[in-house]
């Protein structure tokens, strides 16, 4: 299975640039994310990476040959696609079975293949239905079997399940990475959902307005967010700023142990359910939600907000004053102290 | 009341009008070429119109020179237009104008253009002319009234292009840009991406086209008449000629109209199944 490399990719779009300095490798059998709000460049990189979009600068590597200038139909790479753009003339079947038959593919060979992936995406009984007499969810497997039906070395996810319910989505997530699992191909997945990426990936490529912000395993995207950026966005997060004085910061709530002797300003941040009852800081509660598995508390002391996640078979009221402590390690001190951070 | 009789009786008004005097139309030509509304005599039922038509060569040739004139105006218009609709799929710098220029002989009377060409074509026209100082031809080359009916079939196609270019590029324009990259993601080059997804996907648009080319030039009268070749008649001018001061034969004239009416018909039919099998094949190999 091949793997991906690209080098200082740049997109403009007349004045505008879509896509700056943007490099990363994915290694063979390897399962990556792009993650970012809308209108970050995801699409725009992944057309880049299939050959629809060529980067006003950089370059593309595909098992350490550039493709920079190889056109769409000769890469080994198969989209799918956000919309799903199957072929509105075209059945089930013979919609999975386009790209076996353009890659001229033995006739028996080609008829397996289809026939496996159809019903490994439990769509047998269709496969003689137009797309349009489909649910958006069988659409999407659709989209899904047609891709992988060319074998191919690197699949390209976009979206691919933005258009599906809670539960289908759920249900298709673990289909995809399985598949990838079994079949071994290089995956570069696209989304906007943070939930969706901690869980599928290997690696986690989180872009803003057309730059990586912060790539890594999933963890330490969640646990070592680098920027307010990506704090904000990965997960609710409680953010602090201040002088750090012998391994502390003043917080309104308290004095936070932070793994750090002395720094002047800095900013620290911690997730939600890192904190634990009982402990150094307090806060008077102004809401809290029970959530099932866990409670989802709003603290508030000087005009400041945090909140806390704790175990979903505690009792808290409102106007109660609680005392709780974040464990050192769980307290980040991130990059930028900046408040203002560029959100494209 | 029932509702079908109800949906009949509120259409009555608009569209029984207009298929009365349709209908009206239409079966006076046929009551005509069978010899009533005779204006020459006794209305008479009789074959003897379409038998004496069938002897009449006149009638054949014209027949077959219509038909000549339709089949390949109607295909080379589409064969023109498909190209120049999916390369101003996307706009680009002066694509705009390029479109209206070929939309623009839609707005010339046919009459008109036919004049035109013939003042450029003519034998002191203006190529001729051209070409004779700039030194390539000695002397001037009949090219007015070709046998071949280049000149009609050129008017036709520039006529009629328009017709197919706005037909055709409603039907390109709906194609979604990612059902094209997909088809090519998955490995189809320029040409399978034609065959295998635009032409299928706008064959019924194709079929429009080439029955509205296919009957205004199976009727056609003005480019026949002034840029034709002489010897040959289309259905059009030989119904005139029938009809006209040196035969009132308005009998036979209604036989040739009806004979266009079927042309038409028949044309059309076989063009729409043709197209239909021809994208079926190519879809294949
Ligand atoms: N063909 C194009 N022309 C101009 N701007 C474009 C084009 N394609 C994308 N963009 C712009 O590039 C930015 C990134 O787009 P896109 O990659 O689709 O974002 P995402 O997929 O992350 O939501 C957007 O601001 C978008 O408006
Ligand atoms: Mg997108």
């Amino acid at each position: 299975m091949p793997d991906l490399d690209i080098r200082n990719v740049e997109m403009r779009f007349g004045g505008f640039c879509a896509l700056s300095d943007v490099s990363l490798s994915v290694s063979s059998g390897k399962f990556i994310t792009l993650l970012g709000p809308s209108g970050c460049g995801k699409t725009t990189l992944l057309n880049i990476i299939a050959g629809f979009l060529h980067p006003t600068q950089g370059s593309v590597l595909i098992n350490g040959k550039g493709v920079t200038s190889l056109r769409p139909e000769n890469r080994d790479t198969a989209m799918c696609f956000q919309s799903y753009a199957l072929f509105p003339h075209l059945n089930v079947h013979d919609n999975v079975a386009f790209g076996p038959r353009q890659k001229r593919v033995a006739r028996a060979e080609t008829q397996s293949r289809v026939s496996t992936l159809l019903s490994q995406m439990g769509l047998d009984l269709h496969s003689t239905k137009l797309p349009n007499a489909l649910s958006g969810g069988q659409q999407q497997r659709v989209a899904l079997a047609r891709a992988l039906a060319v074998e191919p070395g690197l699949v390209l996810f976009d979206e691919p399940l933005s258009n599906l319910d809670a539960k289908l989505r759920d249900q298709v997530r673990s289909e995809i990475r399985s598949l990838q699992r079994e079949l071994g191909f290089t995956a570069v997945y696209v989304t906007h959902d943070q939930a969706e990426a901690l869980a599928m990936s290997d690696e986690v490529f989180l872009l803003n307005g057309g730059r990586i912000v912060q790539s890594g395993k999933p963890r330490d995207i969640y646990f070592k967010p680098k920027t307010r950026f990506v704090a904000d966005f990965i997960g609710a997060a409680n953010l602090h700023s201040g002088p750090i004085n012998s391994g502390a910061m003043t917080t309104p709530f308290g004095p936070l142990s932070v793994d750090s002797p002395n720094l002047s300003m800095s900013t620290v941040c911690w997730r939600p359910e890192s904190a634990a009852l009982g402990g150094p800081l307090s806060g008077v509660v102004s809401s809290a939600a029970f959530q099932g598995s866990y409670l989802d508390v709003f603290l508030t002391k000087d005009g400041e907000t945090i909140r806390l996640q704790i175990s979903g078979d505690q009792h808290l009221e409102v106007g109660q004053t609680v005392s709780f402590g974040v464990p050192r390690d769980r307290v980040v001190i991130i990059e930028d102290t900046d408040t203002g951070q560029a959100n494209a | 009341m029932p509702n079908g009789l109800r949906i009949i009786l509120l259409l009555t008004p608009g569209l029984g009008l207009v298929m009365t005097l349709m209908i009206w139309v239409l079966y006076r030509a046929f009551a005509q070429s069978f010899g009533l509304y005779n204006f020459n005599g006794d209305d008479l039922l009789t074959l003897s119109h379409w038998q004496g038509m069938f002897q009449n060569r006149r009638y054949w040739n014209a027949l077959e020179w219509s038909g000549y004139i339709a089949v390949v105006s109607a295909t080379l218009a589409v064969a023109v237009a498909y190209p120049l609709v999916i390369w101003l799929r996307r706009p680009f710098k002066g694509s705009f104008l390029l479109s209206a220029l070929i939309k623009a002989p839609y707005f010339v009377p046919g009459l008109v253009a036919a004049f035109l060409l013939i003042n450029v074509i003519s034998y002191h026209g203006f190529v001729n002319e051209f070409l004779i100082w700039i030194g390539v031809w000695d002397q001037p080359v009949r090219m007015q009234n070709d046998k071949n009916g280049y000149a009609i079939i050129g008017l036709q196609v520039w006529k009629q292009l328009p017709l197919a270019f706005l037909l055709l590029s409603g039907a390109v324009a709906a194609i979604p840009d990612n059902v094209l990259h997909a088809a090519q993601d998955l490995g189809a080059g320029t040409w399978d991406r034609f065959r295998k997804v635009v032409l299928p996907m706008t064959v019924t648009a194709m079929q429009a086209s080439l029955i509205l080319i296919f009957i205004g030039a199976a009727g056609d009268f003005t480019f026949q008449a002034v840029a034709g070749p002489t010897r040959e008649n289309s259905l059009a001018t030989l119904m005139v000629t029938y009809q006209g001061a040196s035969y009132s034969d308005w009998n036979g004239a209604a036989v040739i109209g009806v004979t266009l009416m079927v042309l038409s018909l028949l044309g059309s039919i076989v063009f729409a199944a043709l197209v239909q099998i021809v994208a079926k094949l190519m879809e294949r190999v």
